[in-house]
């Protein structure tokens, strides 16, 4: 274990960690823009400078390997003179035009130039044009003069999802980011993480362009259900604080976007663009009706329904939704288990064009909780063919359940979240919440139990799964 | 000649390049005395004894750079001959090529036995086509007469030399983007650590010397490192093959022997100026070597010591001769154009520091200087110093600094006047 | 591109095993010569051929000076500008060519014969000023000799 020293300080190294690892690893910040934890050294941007002391010049930490008793200064007159003139190299054909830039606010280039140099361009030539908006996929919008061309989005492409899609070309100060011309870029599916290491605004999503500024939107912990493999991610929504009467009612309360929340040893900093899609599970028109027969009827009228239906079944069967989150699941358990044969239900499985499995972080099972609701009801078939021949109710819970192939002539009771056919035609239909109106855990395909919060309050007429399972098995009708 | 000769010490006929000719001269004797009697440490010895330095413009011991490679690790070595030369004023290995390449194959297996690699190449810039010809040609001769390949003169050893050519890119001159480009990508240098000899080539370690470089190799190996130093001075034994051209009587190569008189080199042995002009500046070695007044250049000897005293280097062995009456803006606009159109884009401060200075001195040509813009110059080419992946950033300002630094008068004239005191002209001698 | 294949495998022959990635330049090289510039279809045949990315040949087509994708005249025609050239005359010359053809660098003449170019130093500085015609050096030139290459070509 080599000591170094940091601005003076004693700080334990590994072997083999560079001094800009060292120093982030022990409180001490040194600015970078080509570097990223999770990826190969390309030192380019020469912005992570310091200067071993003893020495009359800086030179870049990020490839500087630790050595025994090695003082480093990080904030040195040389070091500032070094970073100020490399911000003025890299700003020198940037258009600096953050007022309409979707990254301001959470720009590291903005941000260095406050911290670290803060001075107009010294330069009197006109700046180089190039390229804006140039498509490099169906999701990404490229601004080649915002670009430093740090290579981090290169890299990503080849060593994390080893699509090779995209390449620097021509050279010198013409450089220019591009896709590879196979388009190898529309059918990555992990593409979208280049916009978020994307240390300027030079990669811009199609789906979040100018919909707002990042500083009217707060982060809320959730999990994406898009898979087993529950990547922690981030749904950005206005914050209340600026959520506007002159906006749209959806705009005030929908996923701006999705960004992962970097859980160590899940999935890194790296989620797939299904997960940046949520908005697409989660927006899908609502039901917010409880119906009987297909007729409309009072949330309590469907509920005293419902619960008759239950009361009444010599054999009922329940297929429980591997989205539900652990505490519904154990609601369920707990209040209905004892009346129901159980069997577990794949609300999703995977869509035509959709990767079912990769190495990377795709995984097979479509639904985010299956093992939580294995732990608690067993691993067993939800094939209409195995239920016992005397059933006559089916309570199912969620998507993905086709009820041409349920026993003929039994019972239906249905809890659902999104309007579909099928909800009128169960016996007794109620509207429930979805993830992102509750919070709760899920477990994922590796056993790692996560929490997600609730990031919107539920729109009125619908209730929570859990709530609604003490409801059936009670006495007395609970208002929803 | 200027002093003794190591390289060109034969005539230059139709034939001198080829195998029958290069035999006659001794040619692969030593290859084989190596082979049959000498071991690889024998032979990294000698060249370290010898004192040989890189002749490609950082001068580094070539001994020191092959013992780092370490021999018993058990995994492929690499050697690769830098024929990229591509160091504007520089011309001196394509004589090698076209004249001697066999002393350059030669050479090379010698220094492949001492490294124990089993694979060589050299990389040849993408213009040189006659070179690369006479070059593939003669590897060609090598294979069929046993020199190279499986069992090479009935013994265990084993070796391949590919002739590799460039595409156009200067940076590939600098030895780790030469690897990038060898293993068929865009020629991007790359940060040290790790050096080269440690991971190189698809991060195996590579020796990449200059072509002169190696070729000085049979002969310091047939006759010993005391041979070799009783060639030029203690310091910078042996001679440098140097590359004359510019406002000169007889441009050409020479042999030079370090330690020769620098003046007496451009006045007697190249017949002085064009037109018997007086010696306005010097490059001496390659445009990104600093450049010397005419003043600066009396009783400089051609060794590394004695140009480093005067503030320049032997460089690349590029030697350019300027006369008086040659616009210096004009000759640094030339320069800073080729720079900024070879950065290879990398790295920031030479992806934009380059185009920056290129912009400013066209706009200074253009009439439209300012006051100030001689300090951006300036400032710019420090900031380049020393703060870039190679050595390129660091080549665009010294041969900015060099120029500003002596010819400053030229600059603020055109500044203030709008115009070049010398009418912009970088021919001489001629009524443009 | 395919009819090259087996020039291809003799070249990599000489090469050690696991060296695909290098063989790049010189199959483009060799492509070019072929073709007169590269075109898509060979770099489809090329990512098939050598297993390598696609956008590794993309890029190295944009950075090399000397590679190109689109067809150039019967005769390209380079005159270098760097420093040795334009100490002996290679500005006046370019200025000739460009009267001489009615086109400028990077301009190919109407009856697609002749390619013009402005190169960087080709290492011909002792012999400046240095034209280069396809892949022949003419070296020492001067306007008479430029015009009698010019007639040879035209």
């Amino acid at each position: 274990m080599p000591e170094i020293f940091i601005d003076g300080h004693p700080v334990q190294a590994e072997p083999g960690q560079s001094v800009l690892q060292v120093a982030l690893a022990n409180g001490f910040y040194i600015p970078y823009f080509c570097w990223h934890p999770a990826l190969s050294v390309a030192g380019n941007c020469r912005i992570c400078c310091v200067q071993v002391e003893g020495r009359s010049w800086a030179e870049i930490s990020c490839n500087l390997p630790v050595t025994e008793g090695m003082r480093i200064l990080t904030d040195s007159d040389v070091v500032r003179e070094q970073r100020r003139a490399t911000l003025q190299f890299i700003t020198l054909n940037h258009p600096v035009d953050c007022g309409i830039c979707d990254k301001a606010g959470e720009c590291t280039l903005q941000d260095y130039h406050y911290a670290y140099n803060g001075r107009p361009s010294i330069s009197l030539e006109p700046k180089v044009r190039a390229d804006k908006f140039h498509a490099l996929s169906g999701r990404i919008l490229l601004d080649n003069e915002r670009c430093i061309l740090c290579s981090r989005c290169v890299r990503f492409t080849r060593e994390k999802s080893k699509s090779h899609a995209l390449g620097i070309k021509r050279r010198g100060d013409e450089s220019l980011l591009r896709a590879a011309e196979d388009h190898a870029l529309d059918t990555d599916w992990y593409s979208d993480n280049i916009i978020d290491i994307c240390p300027v605004g030079a990669l811009l999503s199609r789906s979040f362009l100018y919909k707002a500024r990042v500083w009217y939107l707060q982060p809320v912990p959730s999990v994406c259900p898009g898979c087993a493999r529950g990547c922690a991610v981030d749904l950005w929504v206005r914050k209340p604080q600026w959520r506007l009467k002159s906006l749209a009612a959806k705009q005030n309360t929908s996923i701006m976007r999705v960004t992962p929340h970097g859980t160590p040893g899940i999935d890194g900093p790296w989620i797939c663009n299904k997960g940046r899609d949520l908005a697409r599970i989660f927006e899908r028109p609502r039901a917010l009706q409880a119906l009987r027969k297909g007729q409309p009827v009072e949330y309590g009228v469907a509920v005293v329904a419902a619960r008759k239906l239950v009361a009444d079944a010599k054999r009922a069967v329940a297929l429980v939704s591997n989205w539900g989150s652990n505490e519904q699941l154990t609601a369920f358990r707990d209040r209905l288990g004892t009346r129901f044969t159980v069997y577990i239900k794949h609300d999703h499985m995977p869509q035509s064009g959709e990767p079912v499995e990769d190495d990377f972080l795709i995984r097979a099972d479509k639904n985010p909780n299956t093992a939580g609701a294995v732990a608690l009801f067993g691993a067993r078939s939800d094939r209409a063919a195995e239920f016992p021949a005397d059933t006559d109710l089916v309570l199912v819970w969620g998507e993905g359940c086709d009820f041409t192939r349920l026993p003929r002539g039994v019972k239906i009771v249905f809890l659902n979240a999104y309007l579909q056919p099928e909800n009128g035609h169960a016996d007794v239909f109620l509207p429930v919440t979805i993830q992102m109106e509750r919070p709760g855990h899920y477990t994922n395909g590796d056993g790692v139990v996560q929490a997600f919060v609730a990031a919107v309050a539920p729109p009125p007429g619908v209730a929570d799964a859990a709530t609604l399972f003490a409801a059936l098995a009670a006495s007395e009708v609970i208002p929803a | 000649m200027p002093g003794k000769q190591l390289l060109m010490t034969f005539p230059v006929t139709a034939t001198s390049h080829t195998l029958d000719d290069y035999r006659c001269r001794d040619g692969y004797a030593t290859l084989e005395r190596v082979l049959r009697q000498q071991t690889c440490e024998d032979v990294t010895r000698e060249v370290t004894a010898a004192g040989l330095l890189g002749h490609g413009g950082a001068a580094f011991p070539a001994g020191r750079k092959w013992s780092v490679v370490n021999l018993n690790d058990g995994q492929p070595h690499y050697l690769c001959a830098n024929a990229d030369e591509g160091e504007p004023g520089t011309f001196k290995d394509r004589w090698i090529l076209e004249n001697a390449p066999h002393r350059l194959l030669e050479s090379m297996l010698i220094a492949a036995y001492a490294l124990q690699v089993r694979h060589c190449f050299v990389y040849i810039r993408g213009e040189f086509d006659l070179p690369y010809r006479r070059l593939a040609a003669a590897i060609e001769e090598a294979y069929a007469a046993g020199y190279c390949g499986e069992r090479i003169l009935g013994t265990d050893f084993a070796c391949d030399i590919v002739a590799y050519r460039g595409a156009g890119s200067y940076v590939c001159g600098e030895a780790s983007g030469l690897l990038s480009s060898l293993e068929g990508k865009r020629g991007y240098p790359r940060n040290r650590p790790p050096r080269l000899t440690v991971q190189g080539l698809y991060r195996r370690p590579t020796v990449v010397n200059n072509v002169e470089t190696l070729a000085n190799v049979t002969g310091i190996v047939a006759n010993g490192a005391d041979w070799y130093r009783s060639f030029g001075t203690p310091k910078s034994p042996g001679t440098q093959l140097v590359s004359i051209s510019g406002h000169i009587a007889r441009p050409g190569v020479y042999e030079v022997e370090y330690g020769y008189p620098l003046t007496k080199f451009v006045y007697e042995d190249c017949g002085g100026l064009t037109g018997a002009a007086a010696l306005k500046a010097l490059i001496p070695g390659g445009i990104s070597t600093k450049v010397l007044t005419g003043a600066e250049c009396e009783g400089v000897t051609y060794d590394h010591q004695s140009l480093a005293a005067a503030g320049s280097s032997v460089g690349s062995g590029g030697m350019i001769a300027i006369a008086e009456g040659t616009c210096m803006v004009r000759l640094l606009q030339v320069m800073l154009r080729f720079y900024h159109h070879e950065s290879c884009g990398q790295c920031t401060p030479c992806r934009e520091g380059t185009g920056w200075m290129h912009r400013i001195i066209d706009r200074i040509v253009a009439g439209r200087g300012r006051p100030g813009d001689v300090e951006s110059l300036l400032e710019i080419s420090r900031r380049n110093d020393g703060t870039t992946i190679c050595g390129m950033g660091d080549a665009a300002g010294y041969a900015t600094v060099g120029i500003l630094a002596k010819f400053r008068d030229e600059f603020d004239y055109w500044i203030e006047h709008g115009r070049s005191r010398l009418m912009g002209k970088l021919e001489v001698g001629i009524d443009a | 591109m395919k009819h090259l294949i087996p020039e291809f495998e003799r070249l990599k022959a000489r090469f050690p095993a696991g060296f695909e990635s290098s063989l790049v330049l010189p199959c483009v090289r060799r492509i070019q010569e072929d073709r007169g510039f590269v075109a898509d279809s060979d770099i489809d045949g090329l990512v098939a051929y050598l297993g390598v990315p696609r956008i590794q040949i993309e890029e190295v087509l944009s950075y090399y000076t000397q590679f190109r994708r689109t067809p150039v005249g019967r005769w390209h025609l380079q005159t270098c500008r760097n420093v040795s050239c334009s100490m002996c005359g290679a500005e006046r010359l370019i200025a000739h060519v460009g009267a001489s053809l009615g086109i400028g660098p990077g301009e190919t003449t109407a009856d697609g014969r002749i390619t013009f170019s402005t190169v960087e130093c080709l290492g011909s500085c002792g012999t400046a000023p240095v034209v280069v015609v396809n892949e022949t050096y003419h070296e020492s030139m001067s306007i008479e000799r430029l015009d009698a290459l010019l007639r040879e070509l035209g």
